[in-house]
């Protein structure tokens, strides 16, 4: 009992940090590139509606969109992993 | 046919049986936040869950022949059965695990009835356990592992329950607060369509991650119960019709759709907004794959609840129905001892029976239980064209017509 305690508090940190860095970090990446995206479309994405189109927010949220797609890469991963193909 | 071929015959059924209630039963662990913002319309949605849990199953080519090792002691560490229960080609052996998943199943149908999510695998663990006390004592459970690593009752079943709900509750709050604090400023309409993507592609990693979970279990189970009746010997590996069945039967299952508890999940807990969805669909996925890459057993049910509950928490003015919450965690404390109850109640008639009748009646019983609670769901459906109504506890009106559509 004691043991079984002490293996999954260790256990439920370690999947504590992960989950937070990807479970949380990658949705925040995202909604950082639906930021970005809505700031370099300007016009009435954004709530003040006279904002004028950035570029460059395209870029920024191009960015951001990729390495949510490299997170996702990364779950695709774990799970063939699992199975012993990849 | 023998009553060894017979028992056989049934606890192969039994468990196919459990895995199709498995699919349908977790449908809205993936699913529910997407049907309920209306990411994805709600056939597209299981369509969708049904197909990524049919390719996990068969990624999960890892061996899960020794997966009641966690909870009871009926085979040795290679997967083997003990030798002392495969006298008259494992008739002890399968009835067993014919009692427990038949106390499987009926708890997951029941908890289905009231549209709870409660978890599949506690539900499964819970009738072996009760069976093997019934059948072995007290002994034959594996209660705390040796101590060399999380084992056992306690660390494979307790313990990640307890935990899991609040890990990944906590994840979700934290990332559906940041969601959030981001986007403030955005117009909600350019968020929403943005973050639908969002949830599509969190929702489907935790289905493919649910399919190579819970489709292992049923295989498993099913080769172990070949191996003790005689007709398999390689405790290496899992025979292809196995595989195949399982996980069509899962697939089958989370393509019906398990429109009662995908309702609560998606209406009553919390009223979701797209970014929450994707943010607790992604703290699903995360805390699944985190886990079982770390080799730790949890249950996506556990999982899933506590993302949409922190979904809820992290969402400046959200409501949460803690009510709801309430009843749910209590339905997870009684899964265990409930099918266990049900799991050693239908070994000890299958046991006073014997022969060709025992196992005869106890599936009897699960085939009357079934279609009584099957019948009692059909007063008020709950199903494609009703799952968003608005929450008051149940579907105020049952609008058939919109089945057809």
């Amino acid at each position: 009992m004691r043991e079984n305690l002490g293996f999954a508090l260790e256990g439920a940190w370690q999947v504590l940090a992960v989950g937070l860095l990807l479970g949380a970090g990658l949705p925040a990446v995202f909604a950082l590139g639906i930021r970005s995206l809505a700031w370099g479309t300007g016009g009435a994405a954004e709530v003040a509606a006279d904002a004028r189109p950035h570029p460059v927010g395209r870029v920024l949220a191009g960015l951001c969109f990729l390495v949510v797609v490299a997170g996702i890469a990364g779950g695709l991963y774990v799970i063939l992993a699992a199975g012993g193909i990849a | 046919m023998t009553e060894a071929t017979l028992i056989l015959v049934l606890v192969i059924g039994t468990a196919l049986a459990f895995d199709f209630t498995n699919g349908f039963h977790d449908t809205g662990n993936a699913m529910a936040t997407s049907i309920a913002t209306g990411a994805l319309r709600p056939k597209v949605a299981v369509a969708l869950s049904a197909t990524l849990n049919l390719v996990g199953a068969f990624l999960s080519v890892e061996v899960a022949l020794t997966v009641t090792n966690a909870v009871v002691k009926v085979q040795d560490s290679s997967g083997a059965p003990r030798p002392e229960l495969t006298a008259d080609h494992g008739y002890a052996l399968l009835l067993i695990i014919l009692a427990g998943l038949v106390g499987g199943v009926l708890w997951n149908l029941l908890t289905w009835l009231i549209g709870l999510p409660s978890s599949s695998s506690h539900a499964l663990f819970g009738g072996l356990i009760g069976a093997t006390i019934a059948g072995l004592g007290t002994a034959g459970v594996n209660w705390n592992g040796d101590g060399s690593e999380l084992d056992g009752v306690v660390g494979e079943v307790i313990l990640p329950a307890v935990m899991s709900p609040v890990v990944a509750g906590a994840v979700a709050a934290v990332g559906t607060w940041l969601v959030f604090r981001i986007t403030a400023g955005v117009a909600e309409r350019f968020t929403e369509r943005g973050f639908r993507w969002g949830q599509i592609g969190s929702a489907s990693l935790v289905s493919l991650a649910h399919g190579t979970n819970d489709a292992q279990k049923t295989m498993g189970v099913i080769t172990l119960a070949l191996i003790a009746g005689g007709h398999w010997s390689d405790t290496g590996a899992v025979p292809f019709w196995v595989k195949l069945s399982c996980a069509l039967a899962i697939a089958l299952g989370t393509y019906l759709g398990g429109w009662r508890i995908i309702r609560t999940l998606g209406k009553g807990l919390v009223e979701i907004s797209s970014p929450q969805g994707m943010a607790a669909e992604a703290s699903s996925a995360a805390v699944i794959l985190a886990s079982s890459h770390l080799g730790f057993a949890l249950s996506t049910t556990h999982v899933a609840t506590g993302s949409i509950l922190g979904s809820g928490v992290g969402k400046p003015g959200a409501q949460v129905r803690w009510g709801i919450a309430g009843r749910m965690v209590a339905a997870w404390l009684i899964t265990l001892p409930a099918a266990g109850l049900v799991g050693a109640a239908m070994w000890w008639l299958g046991h006073l029976l014997g022969g060709y009748a025992g196992p005869l009646v106890v599936f009897a019983v699960l085939v009357a239980l079934a279609a009584y609670m099957y019948r009692r769901s059909q007063a008020q459906p709950v199903h494609p064209g009703n799952v968003n109504d608005e929450w008051d506890g149940t579907p105020a009106t049952a609008r058939r017509e919109e089945v057809a559509a």
